[in-house]
C-alpha cells in the first residue's frame, strides 16, 4: 500500500504554509512584544 | 562514495562567511550590552518575552541536522522519514507543561543541575552532571563538525577553516552577550531559517511538476512512499524520545524555562513545538524530487543543496548556505552558554567556590566558555566520526533521564533511589541496545527500562517531597539583578 499522490501533496502544502505562517506568528509576536514593552 | 562538488562558488561561500560571522558578532555585543549581572549573562535577566522566548526554543532545536538531514532521512526513509523527524518536536510540546512548572517550584534556580541536587540529592546529581555535560559537549562537538562539513560541501570551503569559523564567532558574542546575546540572534536565526526554507521549498514546488515526482518514486523508489516501512517507523519512536529525552534534561531547555519572564514558558515552548513540526517536511520533501529532476546524488547528506541549486541556481545554494549557518549558530552558542552555564553553577559555584562573588563567577563563566570553544575545536580538527553518530552515541543517556525529571517535576513520591538508578540502568541497557540491536533502539530501550525502575521505586515508596525545597535562594547574587 502507498501514500497517494494527494496525500503527499497536501503534507508538503501544509508543511509550506505552517513554515510560513510561523515566521509570521514570530513577527507579530514580535511586534505585540514592542507595543507592550515585554521585549525583554 | 563519489565527491559530491561544491554548490556554490567558494568566492561566495566566503563573502557570505565572512558578512554572516560579522553580523552576529555585533548582534550578540549589542544585544549583550545588557548582561550586567550574573544573573543577567546566565538568564537574560529572566524577563524574556514571548516573541524572543518562541524563536530562542525554535531556533535552538533547528540545528544543521534538521535543515541538512531531512532532506537525507526523506531521499532514504521516504515519507515516514519525514514524518519520523517530525516527531522530535514532541520534545517542545511536552516540556512546555515542565517549563511552567520549572518557573513556579523553582523561581530563583539557575540550571536543571540544581533542580536534581535539590530533589533527589548528590549521586543522583553527580551521575546526572555526567549525562548532561556528556550530552552537551558531544552535541557541540557534532555542530562544529557539521559546519566544517557543511560549509565545505556548500562552498569548498576547508573543513578547518569553517569548523573554526562557526566556532570562533558563537564563542565571541556568547562570551560578551551571554544569554542575551544568544535569545537576540536567536531570533533573527529563526526567522532565517523559516523564510529560507519555505523560498527554497516554494521554488522547487513551482519548478518540479509533483505529478512527474510522485509517478517516478512510483516507478522507481516505490519504498519511499509506501504506507509500511519498518525502519522509518522505528525511527518515528526512537526520534520520539532521543528528542524527549534531549530536551527534558537538557540545561539548554532548563535554562529558557528560568529565562522567560512568568506566564510566558509554556506558550512559547508550545508555539515553538507547532512552528517546528513542519519543518522537517518542509526542508526534506525537495529530496524526493530530486529523481523525476534527473540529479544525480552521489551522497545522501548533501541532496538538500544539490536539489536547491540546480532548481533555484545560485540564489538558491546562497540561500542554503545562509540557512545552515543560522541553523549552526543558534545551536552552538546555545551550548556554549548552556554547558557553560551548568559548569559555572554546579561544578566551580557548587563544588569548588561557594562564596564566588558575582564578579568571580562571572570571570569563570568566560574563562568556562573558552575553554568549552577551545576543546570542541580540539577534538573537531582530526574529523573524527560521522555527522549522526556521536550524538546519538549520548541518546540512551538522555532517554533514561525522562522519567526522573517528569516525575521528580510532578509527583511527592518520586524519589532518589528511583532517579538514581533509572538514570543508571536506563543509560547501560540502552548503551546495549545501542551496540547489540542498532542506535534506532537505543534511546527506546533506555527510557523503557528507566520507566519501570522509576515507577516501580516511586510506587513502593511512602516519602513525600516538600516542593518548597526546591525554592532555593542565592542571596548573594540577589539585588543586583538587571530585571525591568
Amino acid at each position: 500500500m502507498m501514500f497517494s499522490r494527494d496525500f503527499f501533496t497536501f503534507l508538503v502544502a501544509a508543511a509550506l504554509v505552517l513554515t510560513g505562517a510561523g515566521a509570521v506568528t514570530l513577527i507579530a509576536l514580535w511586534i505585540r512584544d514592542m507595543i507592550k514593552g515585554k521585549v525583554w | 562514495m563519489e565527491h559530491q562538488s561544491a554548490v556554490l562558488p567558494a568566492s561566495y561561500g566566503w563573502v557570505l562567511l565572512a558578512i554572516l560571522s560579522v553580523i552576529w558578532i555585533l548582534l550578540g555585543m549589542y544585544w549583550g550590552r545588557r548582561a550586567k549581572s550574573v544573573e543577567g549573562f546566565m538568564l537574560a535577566g529572566r524577563n524574556v518575552g514571548l516573541a524572543l522566548g518562541t524563536a530562542t526554543a525554535m531556533a535552538t532545536w533547528v540545528t544543521s541536522n534538521t535543515t541538512m538531514l531531512a532532506p537525507q532521512f526523506a531521499y532514504e526513509l521516504g515519507i515516514w522519514g519525514m514524518i519520523a523527524y517530525s516527531t522530535a518536536a514532541f520534545g517542545l510540546l511536552l516540556f512546555a507543561p515542565l517549563a511552567k512548572r520549572i518557573r513556579a517550584l523553582m523561581p530563583k534556580g539557575f540550571t536543571s543541575g540544581d533542580f536534581i541536587r535539590l530533589r533527589y540529592g548528590k549521586s543522583t546529581w553527580h551521575l546526572f552532571l555526567v549525562i548532561s555535560i556528556f550530552y552537551g559537549f558531544t552535541w557541540l562537538i557534532s555542530m562544529g563538525m557539521a559546519g566544517g562539513i557543511l560549509l565545505n560541501a556548500l562552498a569548498g570551503i576547508p573543513y578547518e577553516v569553517g569548523m573554526s569559523v562557526i566556532l570562533l564567532v558563537c564563542v565571541v558574542y556568547t562570551l560578551f552577550g551571554g544569554l542575551f546575546a544568544v535569545i537576540g540572534t536567536d531570533y533573527i536565526q529563526s526567522l532565517i531559517i523559516l523564510i529560507g526554507i519555505v523560498i527554497v521549498g516554494a521554488g522547487v514546488l513551482s519548478y518540479a511538476d509533483f505529478d512527474t515526482s510522485y509517478t517516478h518514486l512510483v516507478d522507481e523508489r516505490p519504498m519511499l512512499i509506501s504506507v509500511m516501512l519498518p525502519a522509518a517507523i522505528m525511527a518515528i519512536f526512537n526520534n520520539l524520545l532521543f528528542g524527549v529525552g534531549e530536551i527534558f534534561h537538557s540545561n539548554v531547555w532548563w535554562s529558557r524555562a528560568f529565562a522567560m519572564r512568568r506566564g510566558v514558558g509554556k506558550k512559547a515552548y508550545l508555539l515553538a513545538g507547532f512552528f517546528w513540526l513542519p519543518v522537517p517536511i518542509a526542508a526534506g520533501f525537495i529530496a524526493l524530487t530530486s529523481g523525476a529532476l534527473g540529479i544525480n546524488v552521489t551522497s545522501p547528506d548533501m541532496v538538500g543543496p544539490l536539489v536547491a541549486a540546480n532548481v533555484l541556481g545560485k540564489i538558491g545554494a546562497m540561500v542554503v548556505f545562509v540557512v545552515a549557518f543560522a541553523s549552526l549558530a543558534s545551536s552552538v552558542d546555545s551550548l556554549l552558554a548552556a554547558t557553560s552555564d551548568l559548569i559555572t553553577e554546579d561544578i566551580y559555584r557548587k563544588l569548588i567556590n561557594p562564596k564566588a562573588s558575582q564578579e568571580t563567577l562571572r570571570k569563570a563563566s568566560a574563562y568556562i566558555i573558552v575553554g568549552l570553544g577551545l576543546a570542541a575545536w580540539l577534538v573537531c580538527l582530526p574529523r573524527v566520526g560521522t555527522l549522526a553518530t556521536v550524538l546519538f552515541f549520548a541518546g540512551p543517556m538522555v532517554g533514561a533521564c525522562i522519567w526522573p525529571i517528569a516525575t521528580g517535576l510532578f509527583w511527592k513520591k518520586a524519589n532518589t533511589r528511583g532517579a538514581l538508578w533509572g538514570m543508571l540502568s536506563g543509560s547501560v541497557v540502552g548503551l546495549f541496545a545501542y551496540f547489540e540491536l542498532g542506535w534506532y533502539t537505543a534511546s527506546l530501550i533506555g527510557a523503557a527500562v528507566s520507566m519501570v525502575v522509576v515507577l516501580i521505586a516511586t510506587a513502593v515508596s511512602r516519602h513525600e517531597f516538600d516542593w518548597r525545597r526546591l525554592d532555593e535562594k542565592h542571596p548573594e547574587l540577589e539585588g543586583r539583578v538587571e530585571s525591568r
